[in-house]
């Protein structure tokens, strides 16, 4: 026990800590060329173990294919470091005034990392598009979908039933809520191009869709499939057939869903002697107990030249619950932070008639600004006090 | 001896000064210098001609003068005069520099070796080159090197086109001689001209030539409004804040001239100027110039100061001073280890100081015209970097005074102002910020912190190169001096510690407000989290005994290749949101550098018996 203690309170550990994670973090910055930030952040930083392979892209790739490195992940060096910091205040260290500047640093640090993992745990980045004169009451991500089942029979509210899209990739069967029936995913793919079939020829028979129902009996579509993009801005088209059951375990159909047949086509619906179901897959929405008006959007350039001097969204916030209204000026470094949700002005589009707003619900956002108070002041303590000492020592 | 010395150290140095300022040849004949200050928008910027010419000139050459084929050297402005006013005389000046000419495979262009080419050498390959670069990789990022050489010869020639129409409409000679008899019968032709053109819509009897004259001026001047490069013309009522005043270019001023609005004088001075310069008549030249500078002195009191101070930092150049008397304090250091060393260690602190004093009037004087904290690209973070360094080298040889600081601290400063010397050659070096950045607040916090945090790693890897060096080779060097330099290391390395932190963490605090995410393991923030390691590391190290000097020191030769990394290296990959671009032939540099640090790191562990220095011997002894 006791050198298992002294094996986790050393400063050897802490070292060579580090140093596996300036690797990490060099590998995960060079892999983001290939994977893009989002990906190479669940890869490497949101992981135990991570194994970097030597690009194809890269000089003599082909040749250099077999060099693979493993190497422990974000959580794993996160975890040990707090373990070796912890062991190391629990054994070596007494809390002196001397001392007291590194109690600071790493109790900043400490907390640091809890709030790194607190975010990777509990917050939802998702945007927001609204019109100018507009206004939306959900926000959306494109990097994650939902399959929806809209209950549309009572007139002033829908009823929406939501299925992550990594429940439909194992294929099984489930129940949607509040009725009888169950769906099956019988292919699902995360990315994939969808086109309109030629006139019946042989080759096009291969990628014939095995839908029978909804969009498919109006237009004849292919189906191909793709590998994900992990580059910036890319979108991945998903895209599923879906089956559904009714009570007796008959199958209505196949329906070819996908976020890219959205609100620009014809709702597909299922319907059965009770009911009559929208059926859809597209981005996963969080919808919010307010809606958010966009009353005015600028886009400044400087004059002559395409570079953007400011945006801004001038915007009317309307809180179904409270009846409360709340006008705000959101623009770049100027987000509203408003029912634990902050709003940042992202992007806009449609020829600066769309505004896109930046969403992000992320509890521990204070954490850091206090840690970064702790260590700062811990280090200038720490490192005033050395310097002091040493003044003392040029003067005699 | 020694006051042969510090005559001779103070006579080179002035003399050094002194030949900076009268660098620039000035023609008297013609106020080129006048004319050099006239203020123009361009690049969202109102800044002065000097400084169009200036940065035009380095993007299609690589430099700021102009070699005329009778031999003769020409200044960036005079270029630009003889462009805009005697194009048939610029085309033949060799401008256009292109590096592998024999690899474009365009026949007959390539010959003897040459790699400088004027717009005539390159005008028979025109349609060659456009069909070229319609079929090259559109986007940049993923170019091959000769792709990139043909995008480069492609948009050059563009710039030289529409920089050579900036001030009036072109075309030959005749029409530049007669450019205000031009204005006038254009002027005296929109009422007739509208008039007849009405008139052939409502199907009546019209002028027809009114009509075909009309038409073709209307024509050619909107050619000219979609071409004209530079913004000369400033709006008649500014009632709006100065940077965001919208000026027209000479097209679009000719074009409103239908709409009714009469034509700016300006235009016609500027026409009056080619029409004088063309016909060797310098008084008119003259005349002209002061009246233009006083239009704008009166309409711009602010802008026109701005511009003309910023013509004449052109052409003080602060940076090129410097770099000059950091190598030459430098060399002197390297002598005072052999031999004079009290007076050349003297002579030397004051030469850094004295530079040093040069290279922060260069940083505040781009503060001043751009309005601006210090660092805003990354040219200026060079700049900057090198100026950390060398403040840093300063206060620790005040408290050491052995000359290695201040060797150390100018060699830095030489280098990071060859990087910048470098990285100028993309243009104006003092854009627009894009809105995202758009913050002085923590432009001036968060950047300017981490970027100190930059020069004192630099610092620290610099020292630690001098500790492997002078162990190595120099004799004299004690135990005593290796305690002193790694507490050196350690202290700098404390400082790039403590800036490095401070800065990434008020980069997330900055990002947590624009983009709602403290982290977003960026490439750029991943940078600087490494240095923040790697100082952790080195103290880390230290703390524990882990490493002793040697190893400290080869731990902060790592830190000059994370910094490097962090620093240049993210650019490279071109990924994420701090990504501003950098040129491929930036990689082998990159590359380089990385290699000779490792080279020094191999050197250290040369074994002990080889080290000359009684530090060296000690250390055999000890094992």
């Amino acid at each position: 026990m006791h050198t298992l203690l002294k094996f986790f309170s050393s400063l050897r550990l802490t070292v060579v800590l580090l140093t596996l994670s300036l690797v990490l973090i060099f590998f995960g910055t060079l892999d983001q060329v290939e994977y893009g930030i989002w990906e190479t952040q669940k890869r490497y930083f949101e992981s135990f173990l991570v194994v970097w392979s030597y690009p194809l892209q890269a000089p003599a790739g082909a040749s250099l294919q077999w060099l693979k490195i493993p190497l422990p992940g974000g959580y794993l060096l996160g975890g040990f470091l707090l373990i070796n910091l912890l062991a190391a205040h629990a054994t070596r260290f007494k809390l002196t005034w001397k001392k007291s500047g590194l109690f600071c640093i790493h109790f900043g640090l400490i907390l640091l990392l809890i709030s790194e993992l607190l975010t990777d745990i509990v917050s939802e980045e998702s945007q927001m598009a609204i019109d100018e004169g507009g206004q939306a009451n959900y926000s959306e991500t494109v990097l994650e979908n939902e399959l929806v089942f809209i209950d549309c029979s009572q007139s002033d509210l829908d009823t929406v039933h939501t299925i992550p899209t990594t429940l439909l990739e194992k294929g099984k069967r489930i129940a949607i809520p509040d009725s009888d029936l169950s769906v099956r995913a019988i292919q699902y793919y995360p990315n994939a191009k969808i086109a309109r079939a030629p006139e019946a020829s042989e080759a096009s028979a291969l990628n014939r869709t095995i839908a029978n129902r909804g969009i498919v009996e109006r237009i004849d579509l292919q189906v191909f499939e793709q590998p994900m993009d992990y580059s910036q801005d890319a979108i991945n088209t998903a895209t599923a057939f879906i089956e559904i059951f009714d009570a007796s375990d008959t199958s209505l159909g196949i329906w070819l869903v996908s976020n890219v047949i959205d609100e620009r086509f014809p709702p597909q619906t299922i319907q059965t002697k009770s009911k009559s179901l929208e059926i859809a897959l597209r981005f996963k929405r969080t919808y919010h107990p307010f809606t958010v008006e966009l009353l005015d959007f600028t886009h400044e350039k400087y004059p002559g030249t395409e570079i953007p001097y400011n945006f801004s969204s001038e915007v009317f916030v309307n809180d179904l619950n409270q009846n409360k209204k709340q006008k705000a000026l959101i623009y770049m470094n100027h987000p509203l932070r408003y029912g634990g949700l902050t709003f940042y002005q992202a992007s806009f589009a449609n020829e600066d008639t769309t505004s896109i707003l930046q969403v992000v619900k992320n509890p521990g956002w204070l954490l850091p600004y206090i840690s970064v108070l702790l260590m700062g002041l811990g280090m200038c303590f720490q490192f005033g006090m050395h310097f002091i000492k040493f003044l003392r020592k040029a003067k005699h | 001896m020694r006051v042969f010395i510090y005559i001779l150290v103070a006579l080179v140095t002035i003399s050094t000064i002194f030949r900076q300022f009268s660098a620039e040849h000035i023609e008297y004949e013609y106020y080129k210098q006048g004319f050099s200050e006239l203020p123009v928008q361009v690049g969202g910027r109102i800044k002065p001609l000097d400084s169009v010419a200036r940065n035009t000139l380095l993007i299609l050459s690589g430099r700021q003068t102009v070699i005329a084929p009778d031999g003769s050297k020409l200044s960036a402005i005079e270029w630009f005069i003889d462009l805009c006013m005697r194009p048939e005389i610029a085309d033949t000046y060799r401008v256009f520099k292109i590096e592998f000419p024999d690899e474009l495979g365009l026949d007959g262009l390539a010959e003897k070796s040459k790699r400088y080419f004027s717009f005539n050498d390159l005008q028979p390959y025109f349609a060659e080159i456009q069909t070229v670069y319609q079929n090259i990789e559109p986007e940049p990022q993923k170019r091959t090197a000769y792709e990139r050489q043909i995008a480069e010869i492609y948009n050059g020639l563009i710039l030289y086109n529409n920089t050579l129409q900036s001030l009036h409409p072109t075309g030959n000679s005749e029409r530049l001689d007669r450019l205000i008899d031009e204005y006038q019968s254009y002027e005296t032709l929109i009422a007739t001209g509208l008039k007849a053109l009405k008139n052939q819509q409502a199907g009546e009897a019209y002028d027809e030539n009114a009509l075909n004259a009309f038409i073709a001026y209307a024509d050619s001047y909107l050619k000219l409004s979609q071409t004209a490069r530079l913004r000369i013309i400033p709006p008649q009522q500014n009632n709006q804040a100065e940077f965001l005043s919208d000026w027209k270019n000479v097209g679009l001023e000719l074009l409103d001239a239908i709409k009714g609005s009469p034509l700016s004088p300006s235009i016609k001075q500027y026409a009056q100027l080619t029409m004088a310069y063309r016909s060797n008549d310098a008084e008119t030249f003259n005349q002209g110039v002061a009246t233009l500078k006083a239009t704008f002195k009166q309409e711009y009191p602010k802008a026109y100061s701005r511009s003309q101070f910023e013509r004449w930092f052109n052409g003080f150049k602060p940076f090129a001073l410097s770099i000059q008397l950091y190598i030459f304090a430098f060399i002197l250091l390297l002598i005072s280890w052999l031999k004079w060393t009290t007076p050349l260690n003297h002579s030397a602190f004051w030469i850094i100081l004295i530079t040093f004093l040069i290279h922060t009037f260069g940083l505040v004087a781009r503060m001043y015209i751009q309005g601006r904290p210090p660092v805003t690209n990354l040219y200026s973070s060079a700049v900057f970097v090198g100026w950390g360094a060398v403040l840093l080298g300063i206060v620790i040889e005040r408290f050491y005074k052995n000359g290695i600081g201040g060797a150390m601290a100018s060699i830095v400063g030489f280098a990071t102002l060859i990087i910048a010397h470098h990285l100028a050659m993309t243009g104006d070096t003092l854009e627009m910020m894009r809105a995202v950045l758009d913050s002085n607040f923590w432009l001036a916090t968060h950047v300017v912190i981490i970027t100190l945090g930059y020069s004192a790693m630099f610092l620290a890897g610099a020292l630690a190169i001098a500790f492997i060096c002078m162990g190595l080779f120099s004799k004299n060097f004690s135990k005593e001096d290796a305690r002193s330099l790694t507490n050196m290391v350690y202290g700098i390395t404390c400082f790039a510690a403590l800036f490095s932190l401070v800065g990434t963490i008020l980069g997330g605090i900055w990002a947590d407000q624009s983009w709602g995410r403290f982290w977003g393991w960026d490439p750029k923030e991943n940078g600087a989290l490494m240095i923040v390691i790697m100082g952790a590391i080195v103290l880390h190290a230290r703390w524990g005994g882990i490493c002793k000097e040697r190893g400290i020191m080869n731990l902060a030769i790592c830190g000059n290749i994370i910094t490097a990394w962090s620093w240049f290296g993210t650019n490279l990959l071109g990924v994420g949101l701090h990504s501003y671009g950098f040129t491929d032939s930036g990689f082998f540099a990159m590359l380089l550098f990385i290699l000779s640090q490792l080279w020094f790191i191999g050197m250290s562990f040369i074994p002990w018996s080889f080290w000359r220095s009684a530090y060296g011997r000690n250390q055999l002894a000890k094992s």
